[in-house]
């Protein structure tokens, strides 16, 4: 009796798991991002390891009709790293740290690095990245295909630190690329989200290693401006700045805000920060927390007070820059069948934020978005890139959603983010394009003045579209070129 | 102690061991690009089960017992390191620590299944041990998914350690030495020769 109590419950089990994970983006023969919207099935993935294997590649598919979608981390999250029955090149094995030159300040890495990689390679020397995300687990050459930005508010933008780099084109050559050599492409394959080729190896510009002071001061929204001009900006040893916004459902809403700044500090001896640190600290209590936060209104509230609290006790604390570009991210890992975080971005000029938000909130008063997180980075301004978002000086403003994946709830989270939208270009503003393709057509040519540009070179350098992409397939016609 | 006992810290043992083993393949993926670091992680565990075993079998019949409580406390201890490893070399001292453990728990299982059955009448027993350990592999394998989902494949480490140890725990709280009468009773030398 017991056994088959036992044998009965552990079949049970087993099908209410083969039910709670029956949706297509658990399929593991499909493929998707890390938003697992949208999972198609692609021809076959396969890794980079040889230029020769490369090349070869796109050879073969060029003469059979086949195309070409390159995949580093698959953190972008609108199809960016693959299209239906395509083959799907995985950068990620194709990783060595090439050449550091240490009294140039420069680095020759291949795409499929990681930032991390990259940090271990350069912190012997004392040296540091530039410009990055504020997670290290991105590849080069995704993040350069996205026009990446950080926390870093001296030292521009991510392709700005991008001397050269090496183009599998769509012809199967291999080209360099800097800014006299093939100087077209450069603006065209750094914010190209891989339609013009694989880049295969980059040279960055590096910078030095430092020690900072944590500064953390509570502030409102409607201060923030004038604070981050003149608390931040007009300090010269400031070197990065991050802030939070409230997204707890109580009277700190979109009201109360925290910024944490890096101060240079010239005084303390590097040697005694500047080992990496490889270990995410109490991940699990904080990985539960933010997981209530996503479902309880309350948890929110209790969220927002422990960052608070968090960002409170680190003032004073002592971090070198190598330290500083690798924040944790392992608590907000979500692999639960059926719902996702999803990331939205947008930038708003320095002197609309204020405004900005006050409509935001507006928006979210009428709209059921479940809103976790929101930060703030400063941009330079930099239209160098074709599909560039920083029109002029602007805040990054980071969105995370939380929302189930089916297509109705879909639908209602993609009217609320249109809504929002408009909002951002009432400012002014601009949206980033690596996330889930929410945005209408007007939106995206509003945003983006120079798309026409952009498809036109695209015709031109890969006329028979080998490189492609579900993000171009909605954006760029890529369907009626086949 | 006796089969329902043996059954019963083998079936956590077995619970604690089949919710990491194939998340820990997971694990072990992100130590290195190639599948042959995995193979030689591997064959570390089982060289040392190989090596281990000639040194334990003149020891078995008198310390069966121990080499369980030892062999979980072990695999609970391992379980424990797993998450704070940042080095391939720690990867494989532990692969040989386990290695090690695993030959204590094969072999003494085995001699305490052969202790605790009489010839003739093996299967009933052998049947009730071998469905319990294999549900409990079934359940672990099921809720380490759960687990991880929710938390990390740290938190499974930890809760394996706990199931490991209370392996060992159920063992030796009822331990007994190989001269007490109740293992004399149930079968002694040529049962376990046969095994």
């Amino acid at each position: 009796m017991k056994k088959t109590l036992a044998l009965c419950l552990l079949i049970v089990l087993c099908v209410f798991t083969y039910i709670r994970t029956d949706s297509i983006e658990q399929d593991p023969y499909l493929i998707t991002d890390y938003s697992r919207l949208k999972p198609i099935k692609v021809e076959r993935v396969i890794a980079g390891h040889e230029e020769e294997q490369l090349v070869r590649l796109i050879n073969e598919a060029r003469s059979n009709n086949k195309t070409v979608s390159i995949a580093g981390q698959r953190h972008s999250q609108g199809g960016h790293t693959y299209y239906k029955d395509g083959i799907v090149v995985d950068m990620t094995s194709y990783n060595k740290i090439l050449e550091i030159d240490p009294i140039r300040k420069q680095i020759r890495v291949q795409a499929g690095a990681t930032w991390e990689d990259v940090q271990k390679a350069v912190n012997p020397y004392h040296l540091a990245v530039k410009t990055m995300q504020s997670q290290n687990i991105f590849t080069i050459g995704g993040s350069i295909s996205i026009n990446a930005h950080g926390r870093d508010i001296r030292n521009e933008s991510l392709i700005k630190s991008v001397l050269s780099f090496r183009l599998l084109n769509a012809d199967g050559e291999v080209i360099t690329v800097s800014r006299t050599e093939n100087a077209e492409l450069l603006p065209l394959a750094l914010g190209g989200y891989g339609l013009f080729g694989i880049i295969l190896d980059v040279t960055l510009q590096l910078t030095e290693d430092e020690v900072y002071v944590m500064e953390t001061d509570p502030i409102e929204v409607e201060e923030y401006i004038d604070y981050f001009q003149t608390r931040v900006l007009a300090d010269p040893a400031m070197r990065m700045h991050i802030a939070r916004i409230s997204v707890a459902p109580d009277s700190s809403f979109l009201t109360e805000m925290y910024a944490v700044n890096y101060r240079h500090d010239p005084s303390a001896d590097l040697n005694q920060y500047n080992r990496l640190q490889t270990r995410e600290s109490n991940v699990i209590p904080v990985k539960i927390a933010f997981g209530l936060n996503r479902t309880f209104d309350w948890a929110k509230s209790w969220f927002w007070r422990m960052q608070a609290n968090i960002n409170e006790n680190q003032k004073g604390k002592r971090i070198s820059r190598n330290n500083a570009m690798r924040t944790h991210s392992e608590f907000m890992n979500y692999s639960q069948p059926g719902k996702n975080d999803l990331l939205q971005e947008y930038f708003i000029p320095i002197d609309e934020f204020a405004g900005f938000i006050a409509d935001m909130k507006k928006v979210l008063g009428e709209e059921k978005l479940n809103l976790l997180n929101i930060t703030v980075r400063y941009v330079n301004r930099d239209e160098e890139a074709v599909l560039s978002y920083a029109h002029e000086d602007m805040f990054a403003l980071v969105c995370l959603f939380h929302s189930p994946l089916s297509d109705e709830a879909q639908a209602e989270l993609g009217r609320g983010i249109s809504r929002l939208i408009d909002e951002v270009l009432e400012h002014r503003g601009t949206y980033y394009l690596p996330y889930a393709p929410y945005p209408t057509m007007e939106q995206f040519h509003k945003s983006y003045p120079r798309y026409q540009e952009f498809i036109e070179a695209k015709h031109k350098y890969d006329p028979t579209g080998v490189y492609r992409n579900e993000f171009f397939r909605k954006y760029g016609g890529m369907d009626e070129w086949t | 102690m006796d089969i329902r006992v043996l059954i019963r810290s083998q079936s956590a043992f077995t619970l604690a061991a089949g919710m990491v083993y194939p998340f820990y393949l997971l694990f072990l993926k992100n130590i290195g690009n190639s599948y042959s670091k995995y193979g030689l992680a591997f064959a570390v565990f089982t060289i040392t089960s190989a090596a281990f075993s000639q040194f334990i079998a003149p020891r078995l019949d008198r310390y069966g017992y121990r080499l369980l409580v030892i062999s979980a406390g072990g695999m609970a201890g391992c379980m424990l390191i797993f998450p704070w490893v940042a080095s391939y070399l720690v990867i494989l001292i532990l692969q040989l620590v386990m290695g090690a453990c695993n030959a204590m728990q094969k072999m003494s299982e085995r001699l305490l299944l052969a202790d605790f059955t009489e010839r003739g009448a093996r299967g009933g027993p052998i049947g009730s041990y071998h469905f319990w350990t294999s549900i409990a592999a079934g359940f672990a394998v099921v809720l380490g998914g759960y687990l991880i989902d929710w938390l990390t494949i740290d938190a499974l480490f930890y809760l394996s350690a706990l199931l490991y140890g209370t392996s060992a725990w159920i063992v030796w709280r009822c331990r007994r030495e190989p001269n007490d009468k109740s293992m004399s009773i149930s079968g002694m030398s040529e049962g376990r020769h046969e095994d």
